[in-house]
């Protein structure tokens, strides 16, 4: 860090003689990127504090009222005799089971890898960095074949075992094992009579602190949205995610779809925002609060801090 | 005799601590590949003789040659932009630091959180003229009704803006991470040699961090090659039919839940699988991105014990 506080000092000595044309041009080009980046975030928020006619009649970023909030909800409510309130609580508790298996299982095989001795570690890890490689939709197919096979179909465990498969967590865990612990300090532990659980327990894991973090911040923001995989798993509404209930939402109610007709259900698009920003917000947030996190973790291993 | 039970102990253990993982790693990513492949030769509808022309047939399905369209296309835009923009950015914000800079990077990663099924949603209200925020740009242009902006033949457009800002955000950053790992020594030395703003961008700070280019042109290839949720959503959930098996997955999707053909199905995501494949192996082998000096030093010291 000390190197990236020192450099941009200099360089700020050094810009002074850039030309004055040039610092504005690119001033401008980045703060309008920045407004453009934030604008479709304020409508998502915005919209579900406004009524339906009020969308289209008011000001498309002005803030309507606290109370739309919860008129939203209420007409979500209405759907489906309140299916909203299972897929909130669905998708928190997949993501929470995926976060927690995806960390420890990541953290224990990185701490393997870089302490042990056991062979085929090469291939394991090259295997791992392939996987990790690889878009995870691009096995939705063949995934779908394996867990129609051992009936998981439409369980959820089905999506929360898939997704806790975290190749890129097991390699981050990997390079942070083998920078922050030196294996000397395995080697006396070893001598003192320490187990290899004993190692993991009162060595490696007291000082995972950092790591750990990193670990749920990127299962989360992994998983949290996604669509694909769960969509072709689960098929009951009662096991939906939030994600797969927006765009069962879409396809049901006549909000965004004009091809739907009128249902005696209130759902506009004020709740149909609401849905959304229900799923976009808890990931901003996270975003936000962990932007280091975010660098750090995808540089890990060629950027030495 | 001592020592090797020890030792022997001790890789039980580590292989106990490893299995969790292991089995994650075997079953949901090297299995289904095994299971994808048996099914492929299974004889169906699609694949009366059964046998490997299950890979022929799919090639010739008649919604492929448009899926192969429609995704090299969005491809065509949506790879460079990314790439350009995103290295633009993270240049421009590494000219200079100041105390707005850190604003600018959090107000980058916010659409990062918008994607799939919200961004159908977002999307579909910036091009609705009668709601959206961008009502008077829309205006301007002369677009008085969505149905001007969403047309098939528009969907490749579409697409590549939908799926930019959800994905330009991150790499931003990430790409600004790695300029900020150039030591201020080599900046400096440039500097002293009379480099301008431009010259010191393309001539020192593009070549230093050409690996992370690569990786990241690979991993935003290889994902824009399974485009799968925004034309889907828009087609079941907003405007039906207008992006109908419009990309890969999409077509393998229907082939396994409409058709009921898995064999096809599979053959398909099989064939996806190989340019993820080829671009994940160029990656950690052609660059040393997973391969620099820690690793290696560590390693060192582990053959040094042994």
């Amino acid at each position: 860090m000390s190197t990236t506080i020192k450099s941009s000092k200099k360089l700020k000595t050094a810009t002074r003689h850039e030309s004055r044309a040039g610092m504005f041009f690119v001033n401008s080009w980045l703060i309008f990127f920045a407004v453009i980046s934030i604008i479709p975030m304020a409508w998502l928020l915005l919209a579900s504090s406004k009524t339906d006619p009020e969308l289209s009649s008011r000001n498309p970023l002005a803030f309507g009222s606290f109370k739309g909030y919860i008129n939203a909800w209420n007409n979500l409510t209405f759907f489906d005799n309140g299916v909203i309130g299972r897929w909130v609580i669905n998708s928190i508790l997949y993501n929470a089971a995926i976060v927690v298996f995806a960390t420890i299982t990541a953290s224990l095989a990185g701490f393997v890898i870089s302490a042990s001795r056991i062979r085929f570690k090469k291939t394991f890890l090259i295997s791992t960095l392939i996987m990790m490689l690889i878009p995870p939709v691009a096995l939705v197919i063949p995934l779908f074949v394996l867990m129609d096979k051992v009936s998981l179909i439409d369980n959820p465990l089905s999506v929360i075992l898939i997704s806790s498969l975290y190749p890129f967590g097991a390699f981050l865990s990997y390079i942070y094992y083998s920078t922050t612990i030196p294996p000397e300090l395995y080697e006396s532990a070893r001598l003192d009579g320490c187990s290899d659980w004993q190692l993991y327990t009162r060595i490696a894991f007291p000082l995972s602190g950092a790591l750990l973090g990193l670990l749920a911040f990127f299962a989360f923001i992994g998983n949290w949205a996604n669509y694909f995989m769960p969509y072709v798993m689960l098929y009951s509404g009662e096991n939906y995610t939030l994600p797969l209930g927006l765009g069962f939402l879409f396809s049901s109610t006549p909000a965004i779809n004009p091809g739907v007709g009128a249902t005696s259900v209130p759902i506009y698009k004020p709740e149909i925002a609401l849905a959304g920003a229900l799923i976009a917000f808890p990931i901003m947030v996270m975003f936000l609060i962990s932007q280091k996190r975010l660098i750090r973790g995808m540089l890990a291993g060629s950027i030495k801090e | 005799m001592a020592k090797t039970r020890g030792y022997k102990q001790r890789n039980i253990l580590m292989m106990a601590m490893l299995a969790p993982y292991l089995f994650l790693l075997v079953v949901f990513g090297i299995l289904p590949l095994f299971m994808a492949l048996l099914e492929v030769p299974k004889i169906s509808i699609a694949n009366p003789d059964g046998g490997w022309d299950a890979f022929k047939i799919v090639l010739q399905d008649f919604r492929f040659p448009a899926a192969l369209k429609n995704v090299l296309g969005f491809m065509a835009y949506f790879v460079p932009m990314m790439i350009i923009v995103v290295i633009g950015m993270a240049l421009m914000l590494d000219v200079k630091t100041t105390k707005w800079s850190k604003y600018l990077r959090l107000a980058y990663i916010v659409p990062a959180s918008i994607s799939g099924a919200v961004a159908v949603l977002v999307w579909w209200a910036i091009f609705e003229p009668t709601i959206s925020p961008i009502r008077s740009v829309l205006n301007f242009f002369g677009v008085t009704s969505a149905r001007q902006i969403w047309q098939t033949e528009n969907l490749i457009y579409l697409i590549a803006i939908m799926t930019f800002f959800s994905m330009a955000g991150n790499w931003i950053l990430i790409q600004y991470g790695s300029l900020q790992s150039i030591s201020s020594e080599i900046i400096e030395a440039a500097r002293v040699d009379g480099c301008s703003a431009f010259q010191l961008a393309f001539r020192i700070k593009l070549p230093l961090i050409r690996k992370y280019i690569i990786y990241m042109a690979v991993l935003v290839f290889a994902g824009g090659l399974q485009i799968f949720v925004e034309p889907q959503l828009l087609n079941t959930g907003v405007y039906s039919g207008i992006a109908s098996s419009w990309s890969f997955d999409q077509l393998s999707y229907e082939l396994a839940f409409k058709s009921g053909d898995f064999g096809g199905a599979s053959a398909l995501s099989i064939i996806l699988l190989v340019p993820s494949l080829i671009g994940a192996l160029v990656v950690i082998f052609k660059t040393d991105m997973f391969d620099d000096k820690t690793i290696r030093s560590k390693k060192d010291s582990d053959k040094a014990d042994l």
